[in-house]
């Protein structure tokens, strides 16, 4: 609530600017754009975001194009490889094993890596949100059996399950489906609600005993409205921190997965929408690290760099929403 | 701080600890040493490393051969890897030189019949395992008798089919209650005894020398399949004692092959000495190493550190090879034992319809459309040869001047248009696949053949990326045999039958599975299976092979070739086709280790 | 508190059952079975398989054979053969008959139980950890003690950097620089006998544990900065060094204790990239192999002593908890 300086005593400097309050989401974006690192964080996956989404425009060749007689070239700033292959300036990042351009392809991977960042996270946060909710305020026996059932989750090793279900599903239908990134999301999403699950489940839990939330009982407020109104505001700070550093977690996973050959399947259609991932980059470039090691590193560096710029505005989100709050992140 | 100290500590006891164990260092002394210096006699107290003794190096092959196999055992084996360690520690009755030609092994004769159903080996004398026991014919009638029975059940048991009685023992139902093994053995056609046909009396009868098979029908081919790995003579008692795991220890595998099996280090490393007892040809004169590192990057890296003497070169390391002049000189390429295909499915339904492959001009279109020579540049990185017939060059039945189909994309397009299709786009309506186990490397390869369609010929081909497994299994049923798939075939021994009877005779399963069927192709082969007459033989199996190519089953191909990185101190290499591992494993003894060069 | 361990301990019993069942679930409806080998190798025939399977009791109802898997079963000649509960992990089908618990737990002859490949895998995840730890915690605790000054950026800057890039492309770097280049180690031991082969999969291994552990201690540390225990000890007069040593770390070090447990159970579980790479005879690679090659008794077996493991380090968060700050009481 802004006061007109005019108004005020005109004998003390700025006495308005010193009155100027501001609302706490204000103040929390002040301390997060003074994070220094937090902004460069977010530049960078806006930039990522940028690339995956205009991927097609920006590529300088078709990611599948397949030049014969061109495989292996080197960088353009390589002018010469000690095996006697010259560089072609139009590609910027040399080729691949079948003579296609490696920086097309690692912008193409950009859209599938930011895809498999932002999606499932966004599934994992209904379900997760959901359940941590009615689990904590209705407490009971939906919250025994909703605990139960999150422990016999966290009981199976992440990674393994995910190897499982890619291996069993991928060829049904449910496999086949956008390339298989569907099954990816759904696997992903399955395995990580548990997480935020119980985190909100927990803050709702000391939320429950607060005053605010007995009055609002005392008048009468219903028990779905407590939930959106009361709750969700105050448990938001939590989850945005937590799935700050969820994405890059997921991302990872599908350099993983994608690496042991079970990502996203390879489209013959130079008009299909997801080309490559950065995982099936990597699978490609760790056998050609000799011949063409720009295969591998590229996507490292990408895949670094994102991860690297989630975590750090997970830590300034983190500081600047709740100064008090150490999560253990 | 004081935690940081103990940290730093630590790092530099690591370090210390790294440096240490990576050079050989050695400790310098104290010498005590009179020296006259200006007149007069001083004593001089000296610090002097001494040199390293020049050690004698021991004669070592070291070779990496890749995963580490699942058994390792003669009548349960079935992949070159597990063959690898097999066949150095084992003889067969008979073995091949290295102009793959059969040769007496364990066996100094055999003689067949007059019409071939029955085959009689002569063991050479005082035959021993590699402890000194005795080596008999029984130890083999054993062999063939536990490759056949059911219970062992190893993906070779039907190459002695031609046995009598073996494929109705097979199929025998062992848990049925009139089941008896006893009965079995005496029905079956194998047979040890004497050399005046007395039965020979246990393992330790030393006139026991005679190995008689008989046959439900002529097999003039059998003696090479005689000598595989299907009839090395495990011996039973190691067999029964060391259960399950008697395999993996080198307790239990005791052979008579030319090296003995010493240390077992399952996932890590096998070693090998040279047997003394070995009845070959010679006996080897260098100790034999297998690593199993499954990356060949890293695999690449130790080579150039001399950590590894032969290792497979890869094409993704074929730049950094030509760009070292020694490591060229080090690289040696010869023809291999496959044949990789692009295989048609004919006999399938596909989208409700059948196969466009039934129409033979669509065949001849895709055959002409391949272009062999390209794919081995692109693919390969010139790592295997192109093709276009059956039988690899250096095999018997080879005819390199029967090619129908090479490479030809106005033949190709004439001949879409000439067929039931009038042309692409009646094929495109189809909606082909090309099936194939999702691997890094046959996605690169697959990736390239639909180009390679669409470029000369204009079809539209989608690629069908399945699970490596998933794949066996589509492959196995008719119903849901891919209509397009890369398939090949590689030699288990080097004769015709192998090639043609073995795979594309139509009551094989390798042809039912495809649905291909030629009647005169099968009435050529199956007369030349039995006949005796070599030159007769090979006549027909050349007439057979003419009409499986013009029949254009599938699109040829291409032959892998056998390419090592070999160090310049091993030396006496005799390369054969059959080489699985290293160049020269068929006959190991020929090589020898020059211990001066290693630096 | 000893019913309570109890009650968590038998809590396994029903996570183990769902594991196996959903295990089982997803592995019979995958295409492809045992005998589906890869396709350039020459496959078992039918009459082969047939008594192959029946051996293995492989034609019996799904049912029977899940029962016969978690209880146990009659065999072909009428015996009862004890399934899970006897330590029965079934017999591998890519191994001809070897039991699972044979290919996990039994050393190769003559030699000591941590040479089996569980040994294997579980003696690198120890060492990782400890890289982990020791390098770990020094550098949270530095990063908290020079709160925003270049060490502590430098820190949180290698920390994150540890667990942004996937650990199997520094393994190769590692590989190439350490090994090829400066020599110092080789590129393929020779034996896993001597101490120097550990470093570098170890440290490939535990350092996005390491990341993870240097943060969580900065951030235990920062936590207790500012707690008012410290305050009365420093305006005690205690030197700085006793403050710190003392106070500080002990009660910083109680969030990153407990999660030590899954700290490990995830290492042993997550190795198996590195021990393709490094061509280490550990467990993880078996189990990833088994999938592909279908091998039930293998995935099944694997899963579930996994799955223990985890549930097991999950219990002693707890159970240190309590142990290490004796405030907190557990609410049963």
């Amino acid at each position: 609530m802004t006061q007109p300086t005019e108004s005020l005593n005109p004998n003390i400097p700025n006495f308005g600017e010193a009155l100027k309050t501001k609302t706490p989401n204000q103040e929390a974006i002040d301390r997060l754009v003074r994070n220094k690192a937090s902004v460069a964080g977010l530049v960078i996956i806006l930039f990522f975001m940028f690339v995956a989404i205009f991927a097609r425009a920006l590529s300088p060749h078709d990611p599948l194009e397949i030049t014969s007689g061109q495989k292996f070239l080197p960088p353009a700033w390589v002018k010469e490889t000690a095996g006697g292959k010259a560089s072609d300036p139009n590609y910027l990042l040399g080729t691949d094993t079948l003579g296609r351009d490696v920086l097309s392809r690692v912008i193409f991977g950009a859209r599938v890596s930011m895809v498999v960042g932002f999606v499932p996270t966004f599934i994992i946060v209904l379900i997760g949100t959901v359940i941590g909710m009615v689990a904590g305020y209705v407490g009971g026996q939906w919250d025994n059996l909703l605990m139960r059932l999150t422990d016999v989750i966290y009981a199976f090793p992440d990674l393994l399950f995910f190897i499982i279900i890619m291996v069993s599903l991928r060829d049904s239908w449910l496999g086949q489906f956008m390339n298989g990134l569907f099954l990816l999301f759904v696997s992903l999403a399955i395995v990580n609600w548990v997480g935020i699950a119980r985190l909100v489940r927990g803050q709702v839990l000391s939320l429950k005993q607060k005053e605010f939330i007995e009055a609002a009982r005392a008048i009468g407020v219903k028990t779905p409205r407590i939930m959106t109104h009361h709750l969700l505001p105050n448990t938001l700070g939590v989850i945005i921190v937590y799935v700050a550093f969820r994405i890059p977690g997921l991302i990872i996973t599908e350099a993983i997965l994608g690496y042991l050959g079970l990502g996203l399947r390879p489209p013959a259609d130079s008009n299909a929408m997801f080309i490559t991932s950065w995982g099936g980059l990597l699978l490609e470039g760790q056998s050609a690290i000799n011949a063409q090691p720009w295969i591998l590193l590229a996507p490292a560096i990408c895949i670094a760099l994102v991860v690297l710029a989630f975590t750090f505005l997970g830590d300034g989100l983190r500081d600047a929403l709740d100064p008090r709050m150490r999560g253990t992140q | 701080m004081r935690k940081l100290f103990v940290v730093l500590g630590l790092l530099v006891v690591a370090s210390m600890v790294l440096a240490a164990c990576g050079a050989s260092a050695a400790t310098p002394q104290t010498i005590v040493q009179t020296v006259i210096v200006e007149g007069t006699p001083q004593v001089q107290i000296v610090e002097v490393t001494p040199e390293p003794a020049a050690e004698a190096k021991p004669a070592v092959l070291r070779v990496n051969v890749g995963t580490y196999p699942d058994v390792i055992d003669p009548q349960k084996s079935s992949y070159v890897i597990e063959i690898a360690t097999l066949k150095q520690i084992y003889q067969g009755l008979t073995e091949l030189n290295a102009k793959l030609e059969t040769v007496p092994g364990a066996a100094e004769s055999w003689k067949f019949n007059d019409d071939a159903t029955q085959l009689v080996f002569t063991l050479k004398k005082g035959l021993k395992y590699s402890d000194g026991s005795v080596l008999n014919a029984k130890r083999f009638e054993f062999a063939f008798l536990r490759n056949i029975d059911p219970t062992t059940g190893g993906e070779y048991a039907s190459i002695t089919d031609e046995i009598l009685n073996a494929p109705e023992w097979r199929a025998a139902d062992t848990s049925a209650a009139d089941y008896s093994r006893e009965e079995w053995v005496k029905k079956v056609g194998v047979k040890a005894s004497h050399a005046d046909g007395t039965d020979c009396v246990d393992y330790e009868d030393v006139a026991c020398d005679t190995l008689t098979l008989t046959f439900s029908k002529p097999a003039p081919y059998f003696a090479t399949i005689a000598g595989l790995w299907v009839g090395y003579p495990a011996k039973e008692e190691n067999i029964e004692e060391g259960g399950d795991l008697w395999w993996n220890s080198s307790k239990y595998q005791i052979g008579n092959g030319a090296f003995i099996l010493k240390t077992v280090e399952p996932f890590v490393r096998q070693y090998f000495v040279p047997n003394p007892n070995f009845a070959g040809p010679g006996i080897p004169t260098y100790d034999l190493e297998y690593s199993y590192i499954t990356d060949s990057a890293v695999a690449f890296e130790a080579y150039k550190n001399n950590e590894f003497d032969v290792i497979a070169s890869v094409a993704e390391d074929l730049d950094a090879i030509n760009a070292d002049p020694d490591l060229t000189a080090q690289h040696i390429q010869y023809a291999g034992s496959c044949t990789i295909v692009i295989k048609f499915g004919i006999g399938g339904e596909y989208n409700g319809q059948p196969s466009p492959f039934q129409d033979k001009k669509v065949r001849e279109a895709f055959a002409y459309a391949f272009d062999a020579e390209s794919w081995v540049v692109d693919v390969d990185g010139s790592l295997s040869l192109p093709t276009w017939t059956w039988i690899p060059p250096g095999y018997p039945g080879y005819d390199g001047d029967y090619t129908p189909y090479k490479f030809d994309p106005e033949k190709a397009k004439a001949a879409l248009a000439a067929s039931s299709y009038g042309g692409p786009e009646g094929i495109n309506a189809l909606g082909l696949k090309l099936t194939f186990g999702d691997t890094p490397r046959n996605r690169t390869r697959s990736e390239w053949l639909v180009a390679n369609y669409k470029k000369n010929l204009g079809v539209d081909i989608a690629l069908d990326p399945v699970d490596t497994t998933t794949f066996t299994a589509l492959t196995k049923d008719p119903k849901t045999f891919p209509v397009l798939a890369r398939q090949g075939w590689c030699a288990d021994y080097p004769d015709p039958q192998n090639w043609l009877s073995v795979y594309w005779k139509s009551d094989t399963t390798f042809a039912q599975r495809m649905g291909y069927k030629n009647e005169e192709f099968d009435r050529l082969v199956a007369e030349a299976d039995v006949t005796v007459d070599p030159a007769k033989r090979m006549e027909l199996y050349k007439q057979a092979q003419r009409i499986l190519l013009d029949d254009a089953p599938s699109a040829f191909g291409y032959n892998t070739i056998n390419h090592y990185l070999v160090k310049p101190w091993v030396k006496g290499i005799q390369t054969t086709p059959q080489d699985a591992v290293f160049p020269g494993d068929m006959v190991p003894w020929t090589i020898t280790i020059d211990t001066s060069m290693i630096p | 508190m000893t019913t309570y361990i109890i009650r968590r301990i038998l809590w396994l019993i029903p996570v183990i059952l769902v594991v196996g069942f959903v295990t089982f679930v997803l592995m019979r409806n995958t295409p492809g079975g045992p005998w589906d080998l890869d396709a350039e190798r020459r496959q078992v025939d039918e009459s082969t398989r047939k008594s192959l399977e029946s051996f293995y009791g492989l034609d019996k109802p799904l049912w029977r054979q899940f029962t016969a898997y978690m209880i146990g079963d009659f065999n072909n000649k009428g015996d009862f053969v004890c399934g899970l509960p006897c330590g029965n992990f079934g017999p591998s089908y890519r191994q001809r008959g070897v039991p699972v618990q044979a290919i996990l737990f039994r050393p190769p002859e003559d030699k000591p139980w941590y040479y089996s490949r569980f040994g294997y895998s579980l003696r690198l995840g120890i060492l990782a950890l400890g890289i982990a730890i020791f390098v770990g915690i020094p550098i949270g605790t530095i990063a908290a003690l020079k709160q925003n000054t270049w060490i502590d950026y430098l820190s949180l800057f290698v920390a994150t950097a540890g667990i942004s890039v996937p650990n199997f492309v520094i393994a190769i770097f590692l590989i190439i620089i350490f090994a090829s280049g400066l020599k110092w180690v080789s590129v393929v031991p020779r034996s896993w006998d001597t101490l120097d082969v550990w470093v570098l999969p170890a440290i490939v291994l535990g350092f996005g544990t390491l990341a993870f552990t240097a943060r969580l201690m900065r951030t235990s540390m920062l936590d207790v900065l500012r707690m008012d225990y410290i305050r009365t000890a420093r305006a005690k007069g205690l030197s700085e060094r006793v403050v710190v040593v003392v106070h500080m770390i002990k009660n910083a070090l109680i969030p990153v204790i407990t999660i030590l447990g899954p700290a490990l159970a995830g290492l042993v579980t997550g190795s198996f990239i590195i021990e393709t790479m490094f061509a280490f005879p550990g467990m993880g690679r078996a189990y990833v192999q088994a999938i592909s090659q279908r091998d039930y008794s293998m995935i099944m077996g694997t899963t579930i002593i996994y799955a223990i493991l985890v549930a097991l380090a999950n219990l002693s968060v707890d159970f240190i908890y309590v142990l290490v700050d004796p405030r907190i009481r557990l609410e049963e």
